[in-house]
């Protein structure tokens, strides 16, 4: 068992979030590089919870409505996100609706999960190891900007699907709702302090 | 020994009120979540109200694809296509604009449009590509949200919401009657007809139509429709008739409809009109219209009904009061087997037979049977010389057989009918020429001619001038001896019998056509009865003259007796007194006034052989033959006269030879009497040619 370690917050100390730089509790600026030390505290996770409840409530339309307008020959069809997944399966395209399912429907959703686990972990007993929880948090820094392929997918090809009568792809309302539950979620990622992983169970587990 | 060391630090942020702890960042939820629902809220809101449409079939209709639309608007879209739960029908269902809905009245009109392609239009060629859509029509009606429709089989003629009017017509047949065939007004297309569907009777044929405003206005009771259908050929007294109508309607058949009288009050809407098939029984089917409480009867016809057809009229003294509805053979089982009969159906129309307007079918038929047990029987009849169509005459023939009118039950009532008197008017003036052609006019005026030529000839010759003066001394020795009064009556009977005919003859001559020959010809007939009063007097006459022959034997033996001389003296003063006899003024008169009556009667026959004699009437051949029975009768004296002239000669003769055969006056009373007989030949000879042939009298041979 490992003797119980002070750790800076118990010394006084508060560091830089910037560049690392320690000062004494009471500081207001680093003296560093000038941005504002900003003690951590359980009320900066109600910044995560909002932007997490906001991803999450965008991402409702984001499945429900179409995400594109495809035209052709007169014929309009709109695909929702989950549509357009048992359509390619009923073409037989499992590989690629596998991806799309992955994509669009598993990503978020974990990452949702993800960032409430991590959250609730902050003020609630949890199993998971520190460490294994920091990995996840990374995991989840690190996916959220490749999220946004949907949306990059539909911008492209409905800026350059656009031959009038023979066929043509407009972004649905699903699309917009994907991009800002997208953003909501890196916002909520980044708002989390992973620093809060440690102070929440000062006895690390075994 | 511990140094003093810095207590610790504990840092402990100031306690806040919760509220105080909550962050601005909030707010991004709350507005994502405002966003969203507002979001949801307009798409539902816009979602629209869903229908119903029931269609036979939903050939090319796709859920969620398909859509609708208003005048071409796209106002909804199909959400679910499903059957009725008897399967029968389909249902399809649509989110429609709540703006469309909220005025969708129930009789709004569904079709689905698809490509078409027909003689009188191409419409939905855009659907070949874009699919099928259902198009809707209706008459805006606000606050009125049906949503339980039915649809169109196909696409409606007239769109509901257009303005004009629409009628129904009623035809015989459908055959030239297509679905959307316009409807023309004085050549300009003002409508179009729907199609055309079978009655529930089974006798007829309904076709809508829609008559576009303006000119529904010129609908009236006193319209009527005909069929203009490309070209029509009419061949009749009237001349060839050939009409052609315009190109399109050669393809797509079509109507037309006119004002054929003044005065047409509005039309109701239940109105029904009828099509004709043609614009001359259109005009006519003013004095012909169908009514509604026709009462059909049943005739059958023994005989031959060619000529008579579905449509003919049924006339009760020359009043059309019916028509013939259909016409058919039927098989009646009788004791001698079956026997074929050709039964028309007639269809009264009671108010034409005088009954009032609401008269029951029950009613109508009363008065048909007691008007049969008056004698009303049908029978065929020609409506007119030249027509070959025949029409079924009620007519009262009152020494019909006893019948009565048939009522059979289920089976229409069945008229008695009697054969029908058609006048062979064909046969007839074929015979009537055959027989003026057969008249030999030419010879019996040759022979008319060399008759009269004969008597003129016989008339001019002097020795029938000088027979009288060796005669007449004869006679007026005999007259001396007897005194006879009836002799002398002769001369004036004979100068007023020939006065008479020179009327006659003068009348027959002032007559300067033919028209008047029947007056001519009474007039011929009662000089023909003097002349027969004549010969009876004559007749009474050569009755006495035995009684003088025997007085001129009682002379000639007398003349035996006595000398040569005292008979001579006798006989010249018998002669003188013959010779005043035929000087009286009378009986010189004679001759003239016969060749003057001769030469007019010459004359008035060869004004008749000239004049258009051969335009004959039976009435005029009947009172020819009249007359010409009364000269006969005349005439059948004459032979009788000429045979008495004929026996008193003989005996003059006989006594005159039996005196002297060589004395000159023997021979001039010889040759005269010769003259006479010969004179008596000739008319007896005349006689009878007019006994054989009495018209040649008329027309010559």
């Amino acid at each position: 068992m490992n003797a119980p370690v002070v750790t800076a917050r118990q010394a006084g100390l508060i560091g830089c979030a910037q560049c690392g730089k320690v000062h004494r509790a009471g500081a207001v600026t680093c003296l560093r590089c000038g941005s504002d030390l900003r003690p951590r505290s359980a009320a900066r996770l109600q910044a995560v919870w909002a932007w997490l409840i906001a991803g999450l409530v965008v991402y409702v339309p984001a499945n429900v409505y179409p995400m594109l307008k495809t035209s052709s020959l007169g014929r309009t069809t709109e695909s929702t996100i989950l549509g357009g997944v048992v359509e390619l399966m009923h073409h037989g395209s499992y590989g690629i609706a596998g991806i799309v399912f992955f994509a669009s429907i598993i990503i978020p959703i974990a990452k949702f999960l993800a960032i409430m686990f991590l959250a609730l972990s902050v003020t609630r007993q949890v199993r998971m190891r520190h460490h294994n929880r920091h990995k996840l948090f990374h995991v989840v820094e690190f996916i959220g900007r490749w999220s946004m392929i949907d949306v990059f997918v539909v911008a492209i090809l409905a800026s350059l699907v656009q031959l009038n009568f023979a066929a043509s792809i407009a972004p649905g309302i699903a699309a917009v709702s994907f991009a800002l539950s997208v953003a909501f979620t890196m916002v909520s990622a980044l708002s989390f302090d992973e620093r809060l992983i440690w102070d929440a169970d000062p006895v690390p587990a075994e | 020994m511990s140094e003093p060391k810095a207590s610790d630090m504990v840092i402990e942020g100031p306690r806040r009120s919760f509220w105080r702890n909550l962050s601005v960042v909030w707010l991004v939820p709350l507005l994502a979540l405002a966003v969203s629902l507002f979001v949801a809220w307009r798409s539902f809101a816009e979602r629209g109200q869903l229908i119903t449409i029931r269609f036979e079939n939903a050939a090319g209709i796709v859920a969620e694809d398909t859509t609708l639309r208003y005048r071409d608007v796209v106002v909804g879209v199909v959400e679910s296509v499903t059957f009725t739960s008897d399967l029968t029908s389909v249902l399809v269902r649509a989110r429609v604009d709540r703006n469309v809905t909220d005025s969708l009245p129930q009789d709004a009109a569904f079709w689905v449009v698809r490509p078409e392609v027909s003689t009188t239009r191409i419409t939905g060629l855009s659907t070949v590509l874009s699919g099928v859509y259902i198009q809707m029509s209706f008459e805006p009606q606000p606050g009125s949200s049906a949503t339980m429709f039915t649809g169109l089989d196909k696409t409606p003629l007239v769109e509901p919401g257009k303005a004009g009017t629409e009628i129904t017509l009623r035809a015989s047949t459908g055959s030239s009657l297509t679905a959307g065939a316009p409807i023309f007004h004085k050549g300009i297309e003002v409508g179009r007809i729907e199609e055309p569907r079978l009655l529930a009777s089974g006798d007829g044929v309904i076709v809508d139509a829609f008559i576009d405003a303006p000119h529904d206005k010129l609908l009236t009771s006193a319209t009527r429709f005909w069929q203009t259908s490309g070209i029509s050929v009419n061949i009749g007294t009237g001349g060839v008739n050939l009409s052609i109508g315009s190109l399109a309607s050669l393809v797509r058949g079509g109507l037309t409809f006119d004002t054929v009288f003044q005065g047409g009050a509005p039309i109701r809407p239940e109105d029904v009109f009828d099509l004709y098939k043609d614009e001359d029984s259109a005009r006519e089917s003013v004095f012909s219209d169908t009514v509604d409480n026709a009462v059909d009867l049943a005739v059958e016809f023994e005989e031959s009904v060619n000529g008579l057809s579905s449509g003919a009229q049924v006339t009760y003294k020359g009043v059309r009061v019916g028509t013939v509805s259909s016409l058919g053979a039927i098989i009646e089982e009788t004791p001698e087997g079956p026997t074929v009969k050709l039964r028309a159906t007639v269809s009264i129309d009671p108010q034409r037979l005088g009954l009032p307007e609401d008269t029951e079918p029950e009613g109508v038929i009363d008065f048909v049977e007691t008007a049969v047990e008056g004698g009303l029987r049908a029978r065929l009849a020609s409506p007119s010389i030249f027509s070959q169509s025949l029409v079924v005459e009620l007519a009262e023939v009152p020494d019909a057989e006893p019948a009565a009118l048939l009522r059979r039950g289920e089976d229409l009532p069945l008229i008695p009918t009697v054969p029908s008197d058609l006048p062979d008017v064909a046969a007839r003036a074929e015979g009537l020429l055959n027989r003026v052609d057969n008249l030999p006019i030419e010879e019996l005026l040759e022979q008319g001619i060399s008759t009269l030529a004969s008597i003129e000839t016989l008339a001019g010759d002097e020795k029938l001038r000088a027979a009288p003066d060796a005669f007449v001394s004869l006679m007026d020795d005999a007259r001396g001896l007897i005194g006879g009064e009836e002799t002398q009556k002769l001369p004036g009977e004979i100068n007023a019998a020939i006065a008479d005919l020179r009327s006659v003859v003068e009348r027959l001559v002032t007559a300067d056509a033919v028209g008047k020959l029947t007056a001519a010809l009474d007039a011929a007939g009662e000089a023909a009865e003097s002349v027969t009063g004549v010969a009876g007097d004559v007749g009474d006459a050569t009755a006495q003259l035995p009684q003088l022959v025997d007085d001129l034997r009682a002379l000639t033996a007398k003349a035996n007796s006595l000398e040569v001389e005292d008979f001579l003296a006798a006989a010249s003063a018998f002669l003188e007194g013959a010779d005043r006899l035929i000087d009286t003024p009378a009986a010189r008169a004679l001759p003239a006034s016969l060749t003057g009556a001769l030469d007019e009667a010459r004359e008035a026959l060869a004004e008749l052989r000239a004049g258009g004699v051969v335009e004959n009437t039976n009435q005029t051949l009947a009172s020819a033959r009249d007359a010409a029975a009364a000269v006969q009768e005349a005439a059948e004296s004459l032979p009788d006269l000429s045979a008495r002239i004929q026996r008193l000669v003989g005996e003059a003769e006989r006594v005159v030879t039996s005196y002297d055969s060589q004395s000159t006056f023997n021979r001039e009373t010889v040759s005269a009497l010769r003259e006479v007989r010969a004179a008596a030949e000739a008319l007896s000879k005349l006689a009878r040619a007019i006994e054989r042939n009495p018209n040649s009298l008329l027309f010559g041979r």
